[in-house]
């Protein structure tokens, strides 16, 4: 168990240490791809095992909610080391030769942030570790070092850190309801769940409201999404994937930390039925900026906060819904690291983003064009793709509820998308005229961007109908944490 | 004593309405410092440790000296001591302060009557938070976001005071750490932004939109 942990947090300290004392890009992509390695093999132990390193009541520990998010973010974080080189063999200009050398030490510390992020039980200390997670996304961010890139990079530190104020405040007021515990009163998750009876149900309804209300930048849900879709369109393809793919899905592990103490508590119906209102207008506020967005990369960008929408809506109604809420989380990290890393791929080639002067992708990049198209109908939900499965559990979960209201919004709100997002992709996969190819310039390659993103396609399909015992034995003990029977 | 200290901070807030300087505001950031770290001080002086006098002195290190030490720098590289004004003085900003005091004090006393809270320094808390986010919204330039955000952070650490949250001090020390790089981070935005925006005002930021 403990070579176990070091190659959770010892060998990503590692790596972001030989990263940035290296200065070799070469040497730094072996470096990263080994803590990724090392660290997804270290994940499939913990979520094989199901055991907690660490001792009871710590303020680390793995639970099955743990071990679920820590595969999101191995696994994201695994593909972005395999197309790293290939994506910065081609930015090859002199302005990017700073970008080029923070790339891999930035890329090793967010890995390490979002693991203690992932493994923290104790609320304060999950503030500081959320923090260290924007700190290691700036230069990423910033890779491009443009106009647009810093005013993105701006407004993602400053909004979100005005987030986490409030997620700060939320913690207080989780604090203050634990003063009815008495001296064993803490911050621990664990000990919150076991004292849930004492609680102080205002200060629980208080502090949930703004935890809600302050991690919704960092998750990028409707209100305080703007940010967070500056962000990931500016950033380029791996660092949008890994922002769209893990990075949202552990914020909203900060969310459901503070809803499985409060779903423990007498304001379960109160939080069930804020998620609810949150996740439905994300999906509303995304399905209206989808029909208007004239930039794929934003249109994608909005796309998470519909996805990010759906998990927070079903996770309101719980029970089947909640656990389609946690297949969706891993679904739409694999759609989204393919959809991103082929955007960035598009757009560098091109060298635009606008939806409009982009035609024929089947013709003139034919294997972006295809994995970009075949990610598109992944993300909208289309059989036997692993979120067509996840939606349907989520549909089945509103109708055991009996939230027909519900359901019928948010069945409208998906064709609304759909229609949307279709209009906008399969413009740009064809072509009004018969193309004709620019002289001189080689076709393109099968790349390994392609090869990882038809895996992070495909692998949602087993996943979703052989239903594997490592997996869903966890998913099954997140529901009963959370009090949902199936 | 401190509710005292508590009421100093509340002027240190009409006085960030009457003032325009970003000089001013490195000063009132340094005093805000001060009484926070003897807010905090005198609050757990009934069972002081170690750990207590830790976090007061890491107050004072990082609040009064390094974070307004570094805006000073900033003020300096990028020359922005000559136009320091970034929009005339407006009575109604300090009437809009004056008014947020006030409705703090009162939504304080209302939760005392709920939980045992310290009264003024909780309601002081709210007002320091309500302040610095109206200051980002009045003021044009960026460094007098830095500077309302750090009131807002200023607010929360008496917040922490004021509903007795006795947090461990490796997590107190991890915030003032995050806090540091934050505003580090934020001055490195800066001196950049100022290339492609050489006002360096917030409204300058509408590039990005759908």
């Amino acid at each position: 168990m403990i070579l176990t942990m070091l190659f959770i947090l010892g060998l990503p300290v590692l790596s972001m240490a030989f990263t940035a004392w290296n200065p070799s890009l070469e040497k730094n992509h072996f470096a990263t791809l080994a803590a990724g390695g090392g660290h997804l093999v270290a994940t499939f132990y913990l979520l094989l095992t199901r055991q907690n390193p660490f001792p009871a009541h710590a303020w680390f520990g793995i639970d099955p909610l743990g071990s679920f998010f820590l595969l999101i973010l191995s696994h994201t974080f695994f593909a972005v080391a395999l197309y790293s080189p290939g994506f910065l063999q081609r930015m090859d200009k002199p302005e990017y030769q700073a970008s080029r050398r923070l790339y891999y030490p930035a890329l090793n510390s967010y890995l390490l942030a979002s693991t203690l992020v992932v493994i923290t039980q104790n609320f304060g200390l999950l503030w500081v570790v959320l923090e260290l997670t924007t700190f290691s996304l700036v230069p990423l961010i910033y890779f491009y070092r443009s106009k647009e890139s810093l005013e993105a990079v701006w407004k993602y530190l400053f909004l979100v850190s005005l987030g986490l104020v409030f997620l700060l405040i939320g913690i207080l007021a989780l604090g203050v309801a634990a003063k009815g515990v008495g001296e064993d009163a803490s911050l621990i998750v664990t000990d919150l769940v076991r004292d849930a009876a004492q609680l102080d149900p205002l200060w629980v309804k208080t502090s949930f409201v703004l935890a809600l209300v302050g991690i919704s930048a960092k998750i990028g849900l409707a209100p305080m999404h703007p940010a967070d879709i500056d962000a990931t369109s500016n950033a380029p393809g791996p660092v949008a994937a890994l922002m769209a793919g893990s990075l949202r899905s552990t914020a909203m592990l900060v969310l459901l930390r503070f809803y499985e103490v409060a779903s423990n508590t007498s304001v379960r119906a109160f939080s069930q039925g804020l998620l609810m209102i949150s996740g439905a207008f994300s999906i509303l506020v995304a399905a209206v900026y989808i029909w208007r967005s004239r930039d794929y990369k934003r249109l994608l960008a909005y796309s998470s906060v519909e996805h990010l929408g759906i998990i927070t809506l079903a996770s309101g109604v719980g029970g089947v819904a909640m656990l389609g809420a946690m297949l969706h989380t891993l679904f739409n990290s694999f759609g989204k690291i393919a959809l991103f890393f082929m955007a960035g791929r598009i757009n560098r080639d091109l060298q635009t983003r606008e939806i409009d002067s982009v035609h024929g992708l089947m013709q003139s990049l034919p294997w972006s064009g295809f994995v970009f198209g075949l990610a598109f109908f992944y993300i909208i939900g289309t059989p036997p793709f692993g979120l067509f499965f996840s939606e349907l559990l989520i549909l089945r979960g509103m109708v055991h509820a009996q939230n027909w209201l519900v359901l019928g919004c948010f069945l409208v709100l998906l064709m609304i998308i759909f229609i949307g997002m279709g209009r906008a992709v399969l413009r740009m996969l064809q072509s009004p005229e018969p193309f004709l190819a620019p002289t001189g310039k080689p076709p393109e390659k099968f790349h390994v961007a392609h090869a990882v993103s038809f895996y992070a396609l495909a692998v949602s399909v087993p996943i979703a109908i052989l239903r594997p015992d490592f997996l869903f034995g966890p998913l099954h003990s997140i529901l009963a944490e959370f009090g949902f029977a199936l | 004593m401190t509710n005292a200290l508590s009421i100093l901070f509340c002027l240190t807030l009409m006085y960030l309405a009457v003032t325009t300087r970003l000089s001013s505001y490195v000063l009132i950031l340094v005093f805000q410092g001060i009484l926070v770290a003897g807010v905090y001080t005198v609050s757990f002086f009934e069972n002081f440790s170690a750990a207590h006098l830790v976090i007061a002195g890491a107050v004072l290190l990082f609040r009064t000296i390094l974070i307004p030490s570094y805006i000073v720098k900033i003020i300096r590289d990028l020359d922005m001591g000559h136009r320091d004004r970034t929009r005339q003085y407006h009575p109604g900003f300090l009437l809009q302060i004056s008014g947020l005091i006030i409705a703090a004090l009162l939504l304080s006393h209302q939760f005392s009557r709920i939980t045992p809270l310290l009264v003024i320094p909780l309601g002081t808390a709210l007002a320091g938070i309500c302040s610095g986010g109206l200051l980002i919204v009045r003021r044009r330039l960026l460094l007098a976001h830095v500077i309302g955000f750090l009131i807002i952070e200023n607010g929360l650490f008496l917040l922490g005071v004021g509903v007795k949250a006795d947090l461990p001090w490796v997590i107190e020390l991890g915030a003032f750490l995050d806090l540091f790089v934050l505003v580090f981070l934020m001055g490195i935005a800066i001196n950049h932004l100022k290339s492609h925006f050489p006002e360096g005002a917030g409204e300058d930021l509408t590039t990005l939109h759908d």
